[in-house]
């Protein structure tokens, strides 16, 4: 079997950032190429590599032999690469078949040949066993019904290689499995297939070969029938601790701070959580594992829709960030550009947000609690570096910019913490320190709840690691638990068997 | 994204199935004849009364067509109203009365459209300046200049061109026919041609498009040179109706904000990639026969614009209510 695809020594830097660092992969006719990779490790970005999205850095792409570069995704459409995107790309107010054969519209006379759009849309889906009338609006659609809307989409030209970019994640099991039939039906038609997934079972059934990135390295490529679940869940995680997480509290969790019951959404079932004072708690799992959909259901940003929460013993509504914020909830976000400060305005005016918030509403804006020897009070109390607190907070670096939020909470005293991916896009010196003040909060009395893609940040600093999978609490691992352990967890593969394997 | 929303409305969705055109039209007609009706002018409901509501749409509707383009690729394009007088002016100014002039004044109007729309397009597209921005701009400078040249610029249209504006052929005004006849040419590009479809995917979804190996930007430049087109078609009725054109005719029209309105109303939505020129058109009959109710009744013309607003609002309300639970 000849490679139709190779990518050699590929590159691609953001900034300081290394997303993809000297990668090579390959693809052969009639094989499915799986990636593994954890969150960030650029399985995606070798995508967008690959279709013309990115230019790579470094390296180069080979199509049968002959380099290629894609500078718009047209051309790697047309050169044979088709592409199911991950997040949806499709137009909510457009049929099924304007949506299958955007950009590529048959025309008649040089009028779109509806019919023709009609016939062959229906035949592709026929050919992923759904039956999607196709002059239905996708908006109308369930979540599955479009995901195989886009599948049909990429399928329109005849692939050479055929991506498919965490395809089942919004599926049922029912809907899945006819998917992957169709993925080893493609792969005995002669296509490259790239799949890629955290599904391990049916990485197990239908790779020929797999490829495991992590931090935008490739750890290893190999044929299936030479791998384990549990040496894919090691290479994925294996790496060094490092040494910087503050030490855990002497003494043990005090009484319950923070409890759910039987919560549920539209996005979380089963939700039994508990929060004590004095402790960490973890929570851990995959992009689609929504555990950013847990934090924001704890603030009553998309609250529970059902369930039982209690603050400090006592039954508790949180239906918006204002009631939670009320009941003693504080609430760093995981995008801090978009939902934690206001970049225009001063780092003071930023940490006065909330207070000002929660004030009666002619109380004066800089009175009691919120004058401004208070602010700064706060302000040095959380370190945050600044010449002049009255300069645009936009300024300051990421680290402080996430102390001066800190700062915000604290002048409202809560009970509860909820940090959102806390040190996403800080540099080293400034995690320390973020950790340093979780820790502090957390030794004053106060529960910390703390949402991380980050695998050694959940490990190093949880006192108690809480693992989600599609939207439901998988397992709960104690202090110091190993990273595959979580990892298994969070693939929901946790009753596969047990091997001892930190990579040493 | 909203997860899990299932397909179960598919089937019957009562009254959000109804043709948002056929909606407005229904209200419009309903309000004219009633208007009739109540103040005893039924003489209105007749052929020359009803051409001559028609007449009231052509040049908001001409507008309107073009805006829908902008607006459908997810742009806007606030420099109408100044474009319009420009034409105008410059229709009348190159004329001077002589009918020999007629076809270059056309014809350079038409570049200066063209000039315009590239620009409004190229700084939205492709130098990615907020749409509002970019054309309030170019209208400003448009209408800056015309207000200091104005007094060397003045002019009068051909008295053929005039008349044109005034015509009917069949017992229905020549005004009428074009905005017909354009809008069925933009109806047909939408709708049955391959750039038509380009234009929703554009608008609908534009990391979508580009995805599926759309050259985005060309599709919102061309969208804005549609746009100025409509306007330019507009500024030239304009000046025939009027004789000269003058600086402030666009902008006493409002027709930038009205043709926004008209739009919204058609149910064409603001963030693009859903509507059309059907509704666009129902939009401007609603308006026209608003106007002319008022007439009949005898009341103030600022209750109007009262009302004007009242619709958009109640308009935007009821799409909302209608889309609530897609996905987008």
């Amino acid at each position: 079997m000849t490679a139709v695809l190779e990518m050699r020594g590929i590159g691609k830097a953001f900034g300081a950032v290394k997303a993809l660092d000297a990668v090579d992969f390959d693809c052969r006719a009639g094989e499915i190429h799986v990636i593994c990779g954890e969150n960030g490790a650029g399985k995606s970005t070798l995508m967008k590599v690959l279709g013309g999205s990115y230019r790579p850095d470094t390296g180069e792409v080979l199509l049968e032999g002959a380099p290629v570069r894609f500078h718009h995704p047209r051309e790697a459409r047309a050169a044979g690469i088709s592409i199911v995107h991950q997040e949806l790309s499709l137009l909510p107010f457009r049929t099924v078949a304007e949506n299958i054969f955007t950009g590529m519209e048959p025309t008649r006379w040089g009028l779109l040949d509806r019919q023709r759009m009609d016939e062959r849309a229906r035949a592709l889906l026929r050919r992923l066993g759904s039956a999607i009338p196709t002059r239905a609006l996708v908006a109308d659609l369930s979540i599955a019904e479009q995901q195989l809307v886009e599948i049909a989409k990429a399928m329109l030209v005849d692939a050479k290689v055929l991506v498919m970019d965490e395809p089942t994640a919004a599926l049922d099991d029912r809907d899945a499995r006819s998917l992957l039939d169709l993925v080893v039906r493609m792969k005995a038609e002669g296509v490259a297939v790239i799949y890629i997934s955290h599904r391990m079972p049916e990485v197990m059934a239908i790779a020929d070969r797999i490829t495991v990135l992590k931090d935008g390295r490739q750890i290893w490529t190999r044929d299936r029938v030479d791998v384990t679940v549990n040496a894919i869940v090691t290479a994925m995680v294996g790496r060094e601790l490092q040494d910087f997480y503050p030490a855990r509290a002497a003494t043990g969790p005090g009484s319950p701070v923070l409890e759910i019951r039987g919560g549920r959404n539209a996005l979380l079932r089963d939700i039994d959580f508990v929060a004590r004072a004095g402790e960490i708690v973890g929570i851990a799992g995959l992009e689609d594992s929504r555990k950013s959909a847990l934090a924001q259901a704890l603030f009553g940003d998309t609250p529970f829709s059902a369930g039982e929460v209690r603050i400090a013993g006592r039954p508790a509504s949180i239906r918006s960030p204002r009631e939670a914020a009320a009941a003693g909830i504080g609430y760093l976000p995981g995008d801090r550009k978009r939902e934690g400060i206001a970049p225009r305005q001063s780092v003071r005016d930023n940490v006065l947000l909330t207070l000002q918030a929660m004030a009666p509403a002619f109380a004066s804006p800089n009175g009691g609690a919120r004058s401004r020897p208070k602010v700064d009070q706060s302000l040095r109390d959380m370190d945050v570096r600044a010449g002049d607190f009255g300069q645009e907070i936009a300024t300051l670096s990421g680290g402080n910019q996430q102390k001066a939020i800190i700062a915000r909470w604290l002048m409202q005293n809560p009970r509860v913490f909820v940090f959102v991916e806390p040190t996403r896009g800080i540099d080293v010196a400034a995690k320390a320190a973020i950790y340093q003040t979780m820790r502090a909060l957390a030794d004053a009395g106060r529960a910390i709840v703390m949402v991380s893609s980050d695998l050694p940040e959940i490990i190093g600093v949880s006192d108690r690691i809480v693992v989600m999978h599609q939207g439901r609490i998988a397992g709960e691992l104690p202090a110091g638990a190993e990273e595959g352990a979580v990892m298994r967890l969070a693939l929901g593969v946790a009753d596969a068997p047990s091997v001892r394997e930190m990579a040493s | 994204m909203s997860v899990d929303t299932l397909s179960a409305g598919r089937a019957r969705r009562g009254f959000r199935d109804l043709p948002v055109p056929l909606v407005v039209i229904a209200l419009a007609a309903i309000i004219y004849v009633a208007a009739a009706v109540i103040t005893g002018q039924t003489n209105q409901i007749s052929l020359p009364g009803l051409s001559g509501l028609l007449q009231r749409t052509v040049a908001l509707g001409l507008v309107g067509l073009g805006q829908t383009f902008a607006i459908l690729v997810g742009s806007i394009d606030l420099s109408v109203a100044a474009l319009i007088s420009s034409v105008a002016v410059l229709a009348s100014y190159l004329m001077q009365g002589d009918p020999g002039m007629i076809v270059p004044a056309i014809l350079a109007c038409l570049a200066l459209a063209l000039v315009i729309g590239a620009v409004n397009g190229g700084l939205v597209a492709y130098w990615g300046i907020n749409p509002l921005i970019a054309t309030l701009s170019t209208g400003l400078i448009l209408q800056g200049v015309l207000a200091a040249g104005y007094t060397y610029w003045s002019g009068r249209v051909a008295p053929e061109f005039q008349a044109l504006a005034y015509q009917s052929l069949f017992g229905v005004p020549l005004p009428v026919l074009l905005l017909a006849v354009l809008a069925l040419l933009a109806w047909f590009v939408l709708a049955k041609t391959r750039f038509g479809a380009h234009l929703y995917a554009v608008g609908g979804n534009p990391d979508g498009a580009k995805l599926a190996g759309l050259r985005v930007e060309r599709f919102v430049l061309a969208a804005h040179v549609i746009a100025s087109l409509g306007a330019c078609v507009a500024g030239l009725y304009l000046a025939a109706r009027l004789q000269s054109g003058t600086p402030w005719i666009g902008r006493d029209g409002i027709y930038d904000l009205e043709s926004i309105a008209i739009v919204v109303i058609g149910g064409t939505v603001l963030s693009g990639g859903k509507g059309g020129v059907l509704g666009t058109l129902a939009g401007v009959l609603l308006f026209a026969s608003l106007d002319a109710s008022f007439n009949m009744f005898g009341v103030d013309a600022f209750l109007k614009q009262v009302l004007r607003g009242a619709i958009v609002i109640a308009a935007v309300a009821v799409y909302a209510v209608r889309n609530k639970g897609h996905v987008a």
